[in-house]
């Protein structure tokens, strides 16, 4: 043997050893990261009708058939409850976490589909799909409080932190209601980009996906002025080919995500200078997002692969995409 | 002799205060067949064929809570046109600043667009997709909504081309539509890398000495070919060449596979929930399950809701100088096929997704991947700005 083949026989012995110990460090972590990592993942999927539950892994632990077209799910904080929004049945399920099984059903809700929760007051605001209007709802009671007249479509909902004004979008008519959140009066009718989907509210802050108009208008609480807006343009795309939909916060609320439907990708934005840290690419058409309670991990649902994409948040890339249901909606995060 | 029909629709609440109003005219025409329209020998309907209105009360109910909100009243009349008598007489009760929706067979369309026009009255072609009408009636206030025939059949030439059917065995009528429509067909098929293995003509004549025109396995047969594509614009003959060509290959164009721009059965964008507000809004006229808005009626559709849509975009409340509003390189429309529309400035073309689809199902969306514009994602399909004889943005 001469001395270049030895040379290069010791290079690949490092490398080897190299890609050892990278594999030993990645293994470690990942099994690190399952001890680690004790909160459960739910999904909800509109085709085949069930509830996936996963560990933050991303391994499927559980599948629950659940109703005909579950969407929106909102989560009473600390507590074992979810309520799920099912379409198709026009009702809203409380659905018990730990016994994995639907208590109390809340009909006559054609068309449920998102579901906003006021947790202070006890409160659950659906949006009905088919019949442009939003119910107010009395958990305790599961008496209806109001139903709120909307455009056509109404999909998107949230209320103010102190639960006094309530927002809800309409796709069709290109509006976002406000009505006040004690009285349900109409308070305003915002005019917004083209197709309104989903609303978040930040502080003073209501941020508004546009998704065919390619981008998320951001609205005062207070005045209910238009303050600023986002455009997004990741390489190689044409404008009309990003959609935004689901718009989620973290808990600093410094950091926001949104899911770019058609572009196939998800982005970073910082919340308080609202510029864009990072396009990520992830499944098809990703619509729903949901955040680890620790806020590591990002879950994004690709309603047309039938997929979550996990994103770890420090690196910023993507770590896993694990098989959902049939049309992922949904997801929530409880620990 | 004009004669306006009482006002059809009011659709806002009378408690509002109005700042101004949007008229819409509906123009038709008392020449028109209206009985034997889209249908083949024997009666058969092979083309559904509405009058538009239908679609344009579902715009003006969808737009309600935006109209309110700006103070707009909307209201819809019918002008029934005489076309052998003086179509300018005619026209001229018009209110100012009606937005026009010609609902009009093509020759009285033909010659009541300039007229329109110099009334500058915005309107809208939602009915011919004659590619050759974009420079012809290449007019200040005249828009495209039904999409032009380059259009259609790029669409499907992106298709074929992304399938990989690359060899395309023609078959077309012997009208002088036929024929024209064949030269665009050829030409979108061939701008997308498509080769034409033979262009051949049918007949409806069953004589003998036809049976090579007639004979779907005799028209079919003797070449080698990925795919058929038929152009049959009154559809007597193409619907019975599936399941009957010489080689077991697809049929497309005017049957079988056939670029729309719109269709009953489409499941994504929000569709599912226009369909049936289009089946259901009107309590009284309920319509069946599989019927959706034709072509024309979802142009017309899209003409009103391009005014209401770009009222949002622009925020600038209720400024109905509808020419303004169109002229407006940022109008948009939601067209509930994934991408928003909007009108292309040189020939006021709007420029939309065209839907490939068999009677049962929408197979796939134009523009297809891979098939890429600089400028606008659906700019592949259709002429381009640098193609048209018709530069209305250079004005």
């Amino acid at each position: 043997m001469n001395k270049g083949n030895s040379r290069r026989l010791a290079r690949a012995h490092t490398r080897c050893y190299l890609r050892l110990s990278i594999q030993a460090i990645l293994l470690f972590s990942l099994t690190f990261s399952i001890q680690a990592f004790s909160a459960t993942v739910v999904i909800s999927n509109e085709r085949s009708g069930d509830l996936v539950f996963m560990n933050e892994s991303g391994e499927t632990t559980d599948v629950v058939k659940l109703c005909g077209r579950p969407r929106g799910m909102a989560q009473l904080k600390s507590s074992n409850t979810l309520y799920i929004a099912c379409s198709d049945d026009g009702e809203v399920i409380e659905f018990d976490l730990k016994a994995k099984q639907p208590g109390r059903i809340f009909a006559d809700l054609p068309g449920a589909m998102s579901i906003a929760i006021h947790d202070s007051t006890n409160r659950l605001i659906i949006t009905n799909e088919g019949s442009a209007k939003a119910t107010v709802l009395d958990i305790p009671t599961g008496k209806v409080l109001a139903t709120l007249s909307t455009g056509h479509e109404p999909d998107g909902v949230a209320l103010t932190v102190d639960g006094g004004l309530i927002f809800v979008a309409s796709e069709n008519a290109g509006l976002v209601h406000v009505f006040d959140g004690m009285s349900y009066e109409p308070v305003k009718n915002i005019i917004t980009n083209l197709r309104p989907r989903r609303l978040a509210v930040r502080d003073k802050e209501l941020w508004v996906s546009s998704e065919m108009g390619s981008r998320v208008e951001i609205f005062d609480t207070t005045t209910l002025q238009k303050i600023d807006e986002i455009i997004f343009a990741p390489r190689g795309f044409r404008s009309e080919q990003l959609t935004p939909v689901d718009i989620l916060f973290d808990s600093t609320q410094k950091t926001a995500f949104v899911a770019l439907g058609s572009a196939n990708h998800v982005v970073i934005v910082d919340a308080v200078t609202r510029e864009i840290q990072k396009y990520i690419l992830v499944g098809r058409r990703p619509w729903g997002l949901g955040l680890s309670p620790d806020g590591k991990r990002l879950f994004v649902l690709n309603g047309l692969s039938d997929d979550v994409t996990i994103i770890d948040i420090k690196t910023k890339r993507p770590v896993r995409t694990s098989r959902t249901g049939l049309v992922p909606h949904s997801v929530e995060i409880v620990n | 002799m004009l004669r306006h029909c009482a006002l059809l629709l009011t659709l806002l609440f009378s408690t509002s205060v109005f700042s101004s109003s949007l008229e819409i005219t509906i123009i038709t025409s008392k020449a028109e067949d209206r009985v034997n329209v889209g249908k083949s020998f024997a009666g058969i309907t092979v083309k559904p064929h509405r009058p538009v209105i239908r679609a344009v009360e579902l715009a003006l109910f969808e737009s309600a809570t935006l109209f309110e909100t700006l103070g707009i009243q909307a209201n819809i009349r019918q002008l029934d046109l005489s076309p052998e008598n003086d179509l300018q007489q005619q026209l001229k009760d018009i209110p100012p600043s009606s937005l026009i929706i010609l609902d009009l067979p093509l020759d009285t369309m033909e010659q009541v667009a300039p007229l329109t026009d110099q009334m500058k009255l915005v309107a809208f072609n939602v009915r011919h997709s004659e590619s050759r009408l974009r420079d012809s009636l290449c007019l200040d206030n005249l828009f495209h909504t039904i999409p032009s025939d380059r259009m259609y059949f790029d669409a499907l030439g992106q298709f074929l081309v992304h399938r990989g059917w690359r060899k395309v065995l023609v078959v077309q009528g012997t009208s002088k539509l036929d024929s024209e429509r064949a030269i665009s067909l050829v030409e979108s098929l061939e701008k997308f890398g498509a080769s034409i293995v033979d262009q051949r003509t049918f007949t409806l004549s069953h004589h003998p000495d036809d049976r090579d025109k007639n004979r779907p396995d005799f028209l079919t047969g003797g070449v080698s070919y990925d795919v058929v594509a038929v152009i049959d614009s009154q559809k007597d003959y193409g619907r019975y060449l599936q399941y009957s060509t010489r080689s077991a290959r697809p049929v497309v164009g005017d049957v079988g596979l056939t670029p729309t721009s719109w269709h009953f059965s489409l499941e994504r964008y929000g569709a599912p929930q226009l369909n049936e507000r289009y089946r259901q809004f009107k309590k009284n006229e309920i319509l069946g399950s599989q019927v959706a808005m034709t072509d024309a009626e979802f142009a017309a559709w899209s003409a009103v809701k391009l005014i209401s849509n770009s009222l949002n975009s622009r925020q600038v409340g209720a400024n109905l100088d509808l020419a303004s509003v169109l002229q407006d390189p940022a109008s948009q429309v939601d067209l509930y096929k994934g991408t928003r529309g909007s009108i292309r400035q040189w020939n006021h073309q709007l420029r939309q997704p065209i839907l490939l689809s068999t009677s049962e199902a929408v197979i796939a969306v134009a523009p297809m991947p891979k098939f890429l514009h600089p400028k606008h994602y659906v700019d592949t399909l259709g002429l381009d700005e640098t193609q048209s004889e018709c530069q209305l943005s250079r004005n």
